[in-house]
């Protein structure tokens, strides 16, 4: 947007020239001692890939379970992983599985995926930097989270109580993930987010160097797009929230091991502030996981409607403001934990003021469309489909908020609807939206527009058939986290389960497009998209050079007058 | 999916549980107890001893009090093949504060929501429709209007304050402080079962286990909702909640009460319940707990306040509570003339 | 000459970014005495109070200007699961006057055969009494040992703050719930 690339080129004429000289190392050094932000991010989105099937495999076991009332397949289950399957080890193994369903698909799958795998491939590229401020400890980062997902994979083998695993929810509550859940499972599982935290904390800390020290003359913080925007925001949420979900879990391990009592009535600990401290934390996580999603969304509406951003200087506030308000509103989590009359009325309101930056954003999008020259385009679908279920996440949001309302809400299928909504159909749909936007880009070969389509149809089909039915079974107080069900919300579940098998066929188009493109896809140019992309990636060529912007690129000011940002935005 | 199997794994769970009614002496605890039973908490030994006795005295002796039937269920989940549209919406409510509620969802939240989510779908429309490359080959420059910023801005507020008023008065109303004189009983979460503890009545506590599917299905009742001994509560006269966990937390929940309070180790929580009509209220744990988190169920059984007090006394060491204030002699309420044929749900 | 003025500003950067991350760590331990600070002075979650004796006094002295407005004060007692005593309060409710002293009983017996220490966590409810509510001398102060079969009856003194009367939020409030629960202390086992 700030820069255009027409513009750009003019400085980096002898780009190819250097291209004989562009070493690359060996396989084994290029891939596992990698500092090359491209190669890194490579890998991040390979990873959350791979982790993505696993936590989809386990979802696809939930959804099979949850098919029928009564118990279908968690005794198999158990017996396959080893168990003898008693009815106690098929509920703990239920347990287990939403634990790790969690755990993946926050801290393997999507993260990696927006931060690190976007994240680091566009950053640099966008802002005009030869790669991120600290390559190494990027490389770290990468292997840090890897090593988590180890962690907690392991942890499925290894006793956690009433069978093997870790049974105690993504959230980890005490006391039942701490005098209640004896072996080792637990302490693995903890200890993975340990590793996947500090890798993200080495991450966040590059990217914000990265963002304020690296970009190419010329590009302000105004400037820049607002992808970039939306990771720095990101960034500042990982490095104020994730330390406290450190310290967190870190006293939930020594309360487990070394006898202390943080969380333990039985030594003057409240188990309670266990929740006060994983919620601190967990609420800005929910928009770590979506913010890098509504950057990715800005720059493919822009591109395709042929128009800059609207209201550009609004949207990275508003991103700010997410972020900053997010901060204030954990308890929303804790509504039945028991709290006083005053306290609910303030997150109640405080949550409720989230709604108005959200708003500006999704009509800022649409404001950008308006007056457009929309092309259909593979990620322009999956944005506008994000735009919408985003939408309708949202707005589950604001009958959440309001604590009197959440009473009878909290912790049933209208929470889990609400958060699959904005997470599986809001930042997983911007990934894909992403995915198809850069991927002849990270790839230099084009995909099938016709079965990326596909994919959009059939996967926007699949995860409302999984996902609007849940709105009804939570209303009618059927509760998370159960592997059984009266048999009144059968037909219900019947139809998300069938839903679940449209998304799985939807993700066997996406494989296909991929291995289409991989093996016979058409090479990309630098510019596959057409004169709506203007950010700096599309000035290099399809794949990039392995080194980039050896001589930084400079935005001049002559561009500013065709600019599509006001010379000197005024003071917001 | 291989239904055989499903058949196969239900038949295994009904042995387990047949097992455990077996082994215990008698339909208390027996999910409870079936587990590590020789750990089990004392007080819930000592507590469930109890009721035994005043199990076995209502067999014998002739019933001062019966449980409700199937036909009183109220508060339940609704098939979708029974009636599609109930089972898309809350439960109905039996408490004002539930009518309250859902009056605040389904007249004001729901009808803003929808028309926010279909404003926005339209709008899409619309912008696909219109702004397409073929209809409108020259995209607009337009990248500002304070104006329309203004408005997304502000409206979005108005709404949001539309929505805080009934929202704040349901929060004060659900936080009414209870009068002294409520009656008051405890609901003690333990891992996987419920304890109710009428601290108003004697302090007896009855311990209540999910009623085997089989059972409850034989009997008319939802299967994993019924529990082999409920809840009763009086009706029409404020109650006062109190959730204690006895081991880890633990959510009593009833959907169609709009009640909701989690039971934390190492305190106690407080609410007000009015209970409007008669009738039998299901709820479950709503806040994972382990391994069997899916199978304790809460059965409300909501009565009149004579037959409260009757069933209240029907309890080892059950005593009418402020009994000098609301005089109802015992002897009137078991002269009452009851239907001898039907035998006692407990 | 560019460059390094660069790894300068990123290692600043990166220094400034650790600090941060650093502060939130340590926020997040911090969290444990602050929050526990922070209920103890505002009742958040119904903690109580502690006086002293000479507050007390001062309490007693400033309530009967006030006049005698009473609260029906509930006495709950409850055990951990794996607490195997029996713990019940001599007195259901009872009826104090705002300011005045009062005094509770609970009786506890350990039902096992062996010598078992508890210790006991407490909360009033509804959770904004807590700050008016102090405990003068409570058993729940310090660890309790019982023998086997032994039974100990364990007082509470214990006023309500004549400042209730000035706290909107108290004005409907009818009964305050003093509760304990009884676990059996980290160091016994």
């Amino acid at each position: 947007m700030a820069t255009t690339a027409e513009g750009f080129d003019a400085h980096h004429d002898d780009h190819a020239a250097h291209d004989h000289h562009d070493h690359k190392p060996g396989f084994f050094a290029r891939w596992f001692m990698s500092t090359n932000h491209k190669d890194i991010g490579t890998l991040y989105l390979i990873f959350a890939i791979f982790a993505g099937i696993i936590g989809g495999a386990i979802s696809g076991l939930m959804r099979w379970e949850l098919a029928e009332p009564g118990l279908q397949i968690m005794g198999q289950v158990v017996e396959f992983m080893g168990g003898a399957g008693t009815f106690d080890e098929q509920g703990h193994m239920w347990n287990v599985l939403i634990t790790a369903h969690g755990l993946i698909m926050v801290f393997f799958m999507v993260m990696p995926a927006m931060i690190g795998g976007f994240g680091n491939w566009f950053v640099p590229l966008m802002i005009g930097a030869p790669d991120m401020a600290f390559p190494r400890m990027n490389n770290i980062s990468f292997w840090l989270t890897v090593a988590g997902f180890i962690s907690l994979m392991f942890s499925a083998f290894v006793p956690g109580g009433i069978g093997n695993g870790a049974g105690v929810g993504w959230t980890v509550y005490a006391p039942l993930s701490t005098t209640f859940s004896q072996g080792p499972a637990v302490d693995f599982a903890i200890f993975s987010l340990h590793l996947a935290g500090a890798g993200s904390i080495l991450g966040a800390t590059n990217f914000i160097t990265t963002i304020f020290n690296m970009r190419a003359p010329g590009m302000t913080l105004h400037k820049m797009p607002l992808f970039v925007w939306s990771v720095l925001v990101t960034a500042f949420l990982l490095l104020l929230a994730l330390p406290v979900l450190a310290a967190a879990i870190t006293m939930l391990l020594t309360d487990r091991n070394f006898g202390t009592t943080f969380y333990d009535p039985a030594g003057g600990g409240d188990p309670i502030l266990y929740q006060h401290l994983f919620w601190f934390f967990g609420h800005p996580e929910v928009y770590i996981m979506i913010l890098p999603g509504f950057g990715m969304i800005s720059q493919i509406v822009a591109t395709f409607s042929r128009k800059p951003v609207f209201g550009y200087l609004g949207m990275a506030y508003a991103m700010v403001a997410i972020g900053v308000v997010g901060f204030i509103v954990w308890a929303h989590h804790m509504y039945t934990v028991g709290l006083d009359v005053n306290t609910k009325m303030y997150f109640t309101a405080a949550t409720m003021v989230i709604a108005v930056p959200t708003g500006i954003k999704i009509f800022s999008w649409i404001a950008t469309m308006w007056g457009g020259s929309i092309e259909f385009k593979s990620p322009m679908v999956w944005a506008m489909g994000f735009i919408f279920l985003f939408t309708v996440g949202g707005v589950t949001g604001v009958v959440l908020a309001n604590g009197g309302v959440d009473d009878n809400l909290h912790d049933t299928y209208y929470v889990v609807a609400h958060f699959h909504y904005v997470l599986s159909l809001g930042a997983v749909t911007s990934i894909f939206a992403g995915w198809y936007y850069w991927f002849p880009k990270m790839s230099g070969r084009m995909h099938s527009e016709f079965l990326s389509h596909l994919h959009f149809w059939v996967f926007f089909i699949g995860v409302n058939l999984i996902f609007f039915p849940m709105h009804f079974l939570g209303l009618q107080g059927m509760a998370r986290r159960y592997p059984d069900y009266t048999p009144a919300f059968t037909y219900w579940n019947e139809i998300a389960t069938i839903g679940y098998i449209v998304m799985a066929a939807s993700m066997v188009i996406f494989f296909v497009n991929m291995a289409y493109a991989l093996i016979a896809g058409k090479k990309a140019e630098a510019n596959y998209w057409g004169e709506g992309a203007t950010t700096l990636e599309w000035s290099l060529s399809s794949p990039p050079p392995f080194h980039q912007f050896e001589t930084l690129p400079v935005i001049e000011d002559h561009h500013s007058a065709d600019d599509h940002i006001s010379p000197a935005p005024a003071r917001a | 999916m291989n239904f055989g199997d499903i058949a196969r794994k239900r038949l295994q769970f009904l042995a387990i549980l047949a097992a455990g009614l077996t082994f215990s002496a008698a339909s208390v605890g027996a999910l409870a107890q079936e587990a590590e039973s020789v750990e089990a908490p004392v007080a819930a030994m000592v507590e469930g001893a109890a009721p035994d006795a005043a199990a076995d005295q209502a067999a014998t002796a002739a019933p001062a009090f019966e449980h409700f039937g199937p036909d009183m269920i109220k508060g339940q989940p609704i098939a979708a093949e029974d009636d599609m549209w109930a089972s898309m919406g809350f439960q109905d409510q039996y408490s004002e504060t539930g009518n309250y509620a859902l009056w605040m969802h389904d007249a004001i939240l729901m009808p803003i929501i929808t028309v926010i989510s279909l404003f926005v779908l339209g709008l899409l429309l619309w912008v696909i429709v219109r702004f397409n490359r073929r209809r409108n080959p020259v995209a607009s420059k337009t990248s500002h209007n304070t104006f329309i910023e203004v408005i997304w801005t502000v409206i979005p507020v108005i709404i949001l304050l539309v929505i805080a008023v009934p929202s704040i008065r349901l929060l004060a109303a659900q936080y009414e402080s209870p009068p002294e004189d409520a009656i008051t009983i405890k609901t003690n979460g333990y891992q996987w079962y419920w304890g109710y503890e009428y601290v108003d009545n004697g302090g007896f506590e009855v311990i209540s286990n999910m009623m085997p599917e089989a059972d409850a299905i034989a009997q008319g009742y939802p299967a994993q909702l019924e529990a082999d001994r409920r809840m009763v509560v009086p009706v029409g006269v404020p109650i006062r909640i109190q959730t204690f966990g006895a081991d880890v937390i633990h959510s009593f929940a009833v959907p169609s009460l709009w009640f909701k309070l989690d039971a934390v180790p190492g305190r106690i929580n407080e609410k007000v319940l009015i209970v409007e009509e008669e009738g039998i209220y299901y709820g479950q744990c709503m806040e994972l707990c382990g391994a069997r988190h899916a199978y304790m169920p809460i059965a409300l059984e909501a009565r009149s306040l004579e037959d409260y007090n009757a069933w209240v006394l029907s309890q080892p060491g059950g005593v009418i509570a402020h009994a000098e204030a609301e005089v109802v002699p015992a002897a009137e309420v078991a002269e009452e003339p009851l239907p001898a044929a039907e035998a006692p749900a407990v | 000459m560019a460059t390094m003025v660069l790894e300068q500003r990123n290692r600043r950067t990166m220094v400034m970014a650790f600090g941060m991350a650093l502060a939130m760590l340590g926020l997040g331990f911090a969290a444990v005495p602050l929050y526990d600070l922070f209920c103890r002075v505002t009742g958040f979650g119904g903690t109580t109070q502690v006086a002293t004796e000479a507050e007390a006094d001062i309490a007693q002295r400033m309530a009967a200007s006030a006049g005698g407005r009473e609260f029906s004060i509930r006495f709950d007692a409850n055990t951990a699961s794996n607490m195997p005593w029996e713990f019940r309060p001599l007195q259901v409710t009872d009826r104090v006057s705002i300011g005045q002293r009062d005094m509770a009983t609970y009786v506890a017996r350990n039902n096992s055969d062996v010598p078992i220490t508890g210790t006991a966590t407490f909360n009033v409810e509804p959770e904004q009494a807590g700050r008016y509510f102090n405990k003068i001398q409570c058993f729940c102060f310090t660890e309790q040992t019982l023998q086997p079969g032994q039974e100990v009856r364990m007082p509470v003194l214990y006023f309500v703050d004549p400042a209730v009367l000035d706290d909107p939020n108290m004005e409907r409030v009818q009964q305050i719930t003093l509760s304990y629960t009884f676990h059996r202390a980290k160091s016994d086992s």
